[in-house]
């Protein structure tokens, strides 16, 4: 084993920040550390670089306590592209990159022809040669990473560690300089432990990974045991879910935002939607504290499967058939339940235009209802005008038409403050009406 | 620009910086040369170098001294050469201890007193002065041998308030320093209203200058200041890295702590000595590094002896100008000029004219 952490355990202050972390590596392994902030991943990355020593534990590269070594015998091997790049003196690039030479010479020698040859040779992989006599404050963000990597690089290390490494670069960038180091790790066995906060660019180059929670490890493995919905609903707590990406066919994670609020806040709405129209908005919703429900809708369509995601009640009809008469009563129950209706700009066919008639019902249950009209009507209309008229008369019934989501949401928004200000101004009233209290402990005295 | 030639071009930056630097000890020996001419009695320049060479082992048999006047070579041994050589050591050692502490501080700030060097200083000096300057110590004048030792005790005192267990923090040795220096000043501000008739002194101590040098003060500074900048070499690339943040330099294999202490002390050192002979001269250890940094770029390597032997030079003008000036308004005062006034007064006004011409490649 190449490295070896055991059983580290630090501390800042009395404040544990590792708890018993332990992993090994060797030769070729790309290990990605995930884990949210203050998980204490930068702290494993800086115990393994000697500036935070453990409480407890040992960490041992190449069989010897890391702790033991000379500086530059650990420079020697191990390598870090730290987050702060930032650099005080106006140094040109190839300067910088010749000071990853350093471990490698003596105090008092000059770079010699064979560090020179090394520079170019990582500079020419970082892409950077021809910057090498520009200052390095006159270069952009991504020029400085590049810089800073080919430094790292020069150190000829056998294991990199990257806190971070692509915070200041473009997608380009972090996809090139991602594919150098995999690269690297692939031909020159190049060990590579690298902090990742985008799932899906560790999952593409991982080939195993490390979940820390509140300093410990929560889950270690490879990419698909370890980045599970599970997992990071336990550690994020953040829903998301897992697929396999189409095209890298690594394993790919579409997180989704955070719950904002509880529902039961404000009222409930139902939706009637379908063919993916009413996906985006169920989120919405439920970020700004609705409840929701959504019907109906056709198992197997988007809508469907999002609603199912966000735990939505839903009344649903069989994959590909037209609306029952008994779905559509069901629908109905349901939409009695609902203080608003919001039908989406859902294209209607044979198969859904009793959706329509539930919306039509639902104004004359006098329930407020909202049509969102993203699309004419006449561009969704497969059923040779029945859905145009029925529209039509939805509006002549009193439906509020919006042009999209936004209009929707504060006019929502309106709605419910206006309930809630009838409802404070009806308990104002009660109050005068109750009959006053006397004071019990007041008796007149004579 | 071909890239090509970037190789060779950094390769051989080892000749381009010798020969920086043999220009530079050039126009030194020019200028100590020529200041040795300067003065009240002109002595011409063959002269200068007949009396010199006369003094250099092996060399004075050839040299025939006939011609020379036994009073211009007391002028020129006794009252100019001393007074100009410590004018070189005291600049080369104002302005190396500027590049140490800069470079280890990574603050473009810091000077050769950051570390409440020249208000330990000014208080032993002060309180020196109160008893009585006059008495002799050793060989070596009270008043210099107090400001060294206050200048030390300062700078041991800001590093142990500084140190957080085993770690020094530059940002907290940066302002311990600060708090300590403003504690000092308010000492010697004390000292001063006690002072009474011996203020005058005081003052112009503070003010910086080194007219009444004699060889005994140099020969006790010149081991501190020859050693302290020479073991200083050894630590020029480490001063690069640390200028890298001191995470990156410990990535790249210094030994940051053991480093930036031996860097420090040895500052404070060179520093201490220099100002035991001439009080409080500003500007040169802030901005010669700088000034250095202008015209040759941030290598350590190369700056700290380029600044080195830049300080020499500029405190040895100074210090002319400063004779010059003592001439020109004797009728006025029969005071020296101190040289910490004439760095100042023409030092600050020359950097912001290269700041200014060259402000775009130093912008950060």
């Amino acid at each position: 084993m190449l490295l070896n952490v055991d059983g580290v355990e630090c501390r800042y202050g009395s404040v544990k920040v590792l708890d018993d972390v332990s992993l090994s590596v060797k030769g070729g392994d790309f290990v990605g550390i995930l884990g949210p902030n203050g998980s204490g991943k930068t702290t494993l990355l800086k115990s393994i670089s000697r500036i935070l020593k453990p409480h407890k534990g040992t960490i041992l590269l190449n069989e010897a306590d890391i702790y033991s070594l000379k500086s530059t015998d650990v420079a020697k091997q191990l390598a870090v592209v730290p987050q702060d790049t930032s650099i005080g003196f106006n140094f040109a690039a190839l300067d910088i990159v010749l000071m990853g030479r350093n471990p490698h010479m003596k105090r008092f020698q000059m770079e010699s022809e064979k560090d020179m040859a090394v520079a170019r040779k990582v500079m020419n992989l970082t892409n950077i040669w021809h910057l090498a006599e520009r200052p390095i404050n006159e270069l952009s963000g991504g020029e400085k990473q590049r810089v800073i990597i080919a430094r790292a690089l020069a150190q000829e290390p056998k294991i990199l560690l990257l806190d971070e490494p692509l915070t200041h670069l473009d997608i380009v960038n972090q996809l090139e300089i991602m594919d150098l180091v995999k690269d690297l790790c692939v031909k020159e066995k190049l060990v590579v432990l690298a902090v990742f906060h985008d799932f899906n660019l560790a999952a593409r180059y991982c080939n195993s990974a490390v979940m820390l929670k509140k300093g410990k490890i929560f889950s270690a493995g490879s990419l698909t045991e370890v980045l599970t919905s599970e997992n990071i609903k336990s550690v994020f707590n953040v829903d998301a879910i897992v697929t396999k990406h189409l095209v890298t066919n690594s394993v790919f994670v579409i997180p989704l935002s955070p719950q904002k609020s509880s529902p039961s806040k404000k009222c409930s709405i139902h939706l009637i939607c379908g063919a993916g129209t009413g996906t985006a908005l169920m989120k919405v919703l439920l970020d700004e504290g609705y409840s929701v429900t959504a019907g109906v809708l056709n198992v197997l369509d988007t809508d469907f499967e999002t609603a199912q995601f966000l735990k939505i009640p839903v009344t649903t009809e069989a994959p590909f058939s037209p609306i029952t008469v008994k779905t559509h009563k069901a629908n109905l129950a349901m939409i009695s339940e609902a203080s608003t209706v919001v039908l989406t700009s859902v294209p209607f066919g044979g198969g859904n235009l009793q959706n329509l008639e539930a919306a039509l019902a639902a104004v004359k249950m006098g329930i407020p209802t909202f049509v969102i009209e993203e699309v004419p009507i006449e561009r969704r209309d497969f059923t040779g005008g029945k859905a145009k008229a029925l529209l039509a008369e939805l509006k002549s019934k009193g439906a509020e038409f919006v042009k999209d989501k936004n209009e929707l949401l504060s006019l929502l928004n309106v709605s419910v403050e206006k309930l809630k200000i009838a409802k404070k101004e009806r308990d104002r009233i009660l109050d005068h009406l109750k009959p006053e209290e006397v004071p019990k402990k007041t008796k007149i005295r004579w | 620009m071909s890239t090509d030639n970037v190789e060779s071009t950094f390769l051989q930056r080892t000749s381009r910086w010798k020969l920086i630097i043999l220009l530079l000890v050039l126009a030194l020996i020019i200028t100590v040369i020529i200041s040795l001419g300067l003065g009240s009695t002109s002595v011409p320049v063959q002269d200068i170098l007949t009396i010199i060479g006369k003094r250099i082992p092996f060399l004075d048999s050839f040299i025939d001294s006939s011609s020379v006047s036994a009073a211009s070579e007391a002028i020129i041994l006794e009252a100019r050469l001393p007074r100009i050589i410590a004018g070189v050591l005291i600049g080369a050692a104002l302005a190396a201890a500027g590049v140490l502490y800069q470079g280890v501080f990574k603050n473009p700030m810091a000077d050769s007193y950051v570390l409440g060097v020249s208000a330990g200083a000014a208080v032993g000096a002060s309180a020196s002065i109160l008893v009585g300057a006059g008495f002799v110590f050793f060989e070596f004048r009270l008043i210099q041998v107090a400001a060294f030792i206050g200048a030390l005790s300062a700078m041991f005192l800001v590093y142990n308030l500084a140190r957080v267990g085993s770690r020094v923090p530059v940002t907290t040795l940066l302002l311990c320093g600060i708090a300590v220096n403003f504690f000092l000043f308010a000492v010697v501000g004390v000292l001063e209203i006690i002072a009474a008739n011996k203020l005058h002194d005081i003052v112009f101590w503070l003010m910086g200058g080194y007219s009444n040098v004699y060889w005994q003060d140099i020969w006790a500074i010149l081991p501190f200041i020859v050693i302290g900048i020479v073991v200083a070499f050894f630590y020029v690339r480490d001063l690069n890295l640390l200028a890298m943040g001191e995470e990156t330099a410990h990535h790249l294999g210094v030994n940051v702590e053991r480093s930036k202490q031996i860097l420090l002390v040895l500052a404070s050192l060179i520093t201490a000595a220099a100002v035991s002979v001439c009080g409080l001269i500003g500007f040169v250890g802030l901005m010669i590094p700088h000034l250095t940094r202008l015209l040759i770029g941030p290598d350590h390597r190369i700056l700290l002896p380029t600044s080195t032997i830049i300080g020499a030079i500029f405190l040895v003008l100074c210090d002319d100008l400063a004779r010059v000036l003592s001439t020109l308004f004797s009728a006025m005062s029969t005071r020296d000029w101190p040289v910490g006034i004439i760095t100042m007064l023409f030092g600050a006004p020359f950097f912001v004219f290269l700041l200014k011409k060259k402000k775009q490649s130093y912008a950060a």
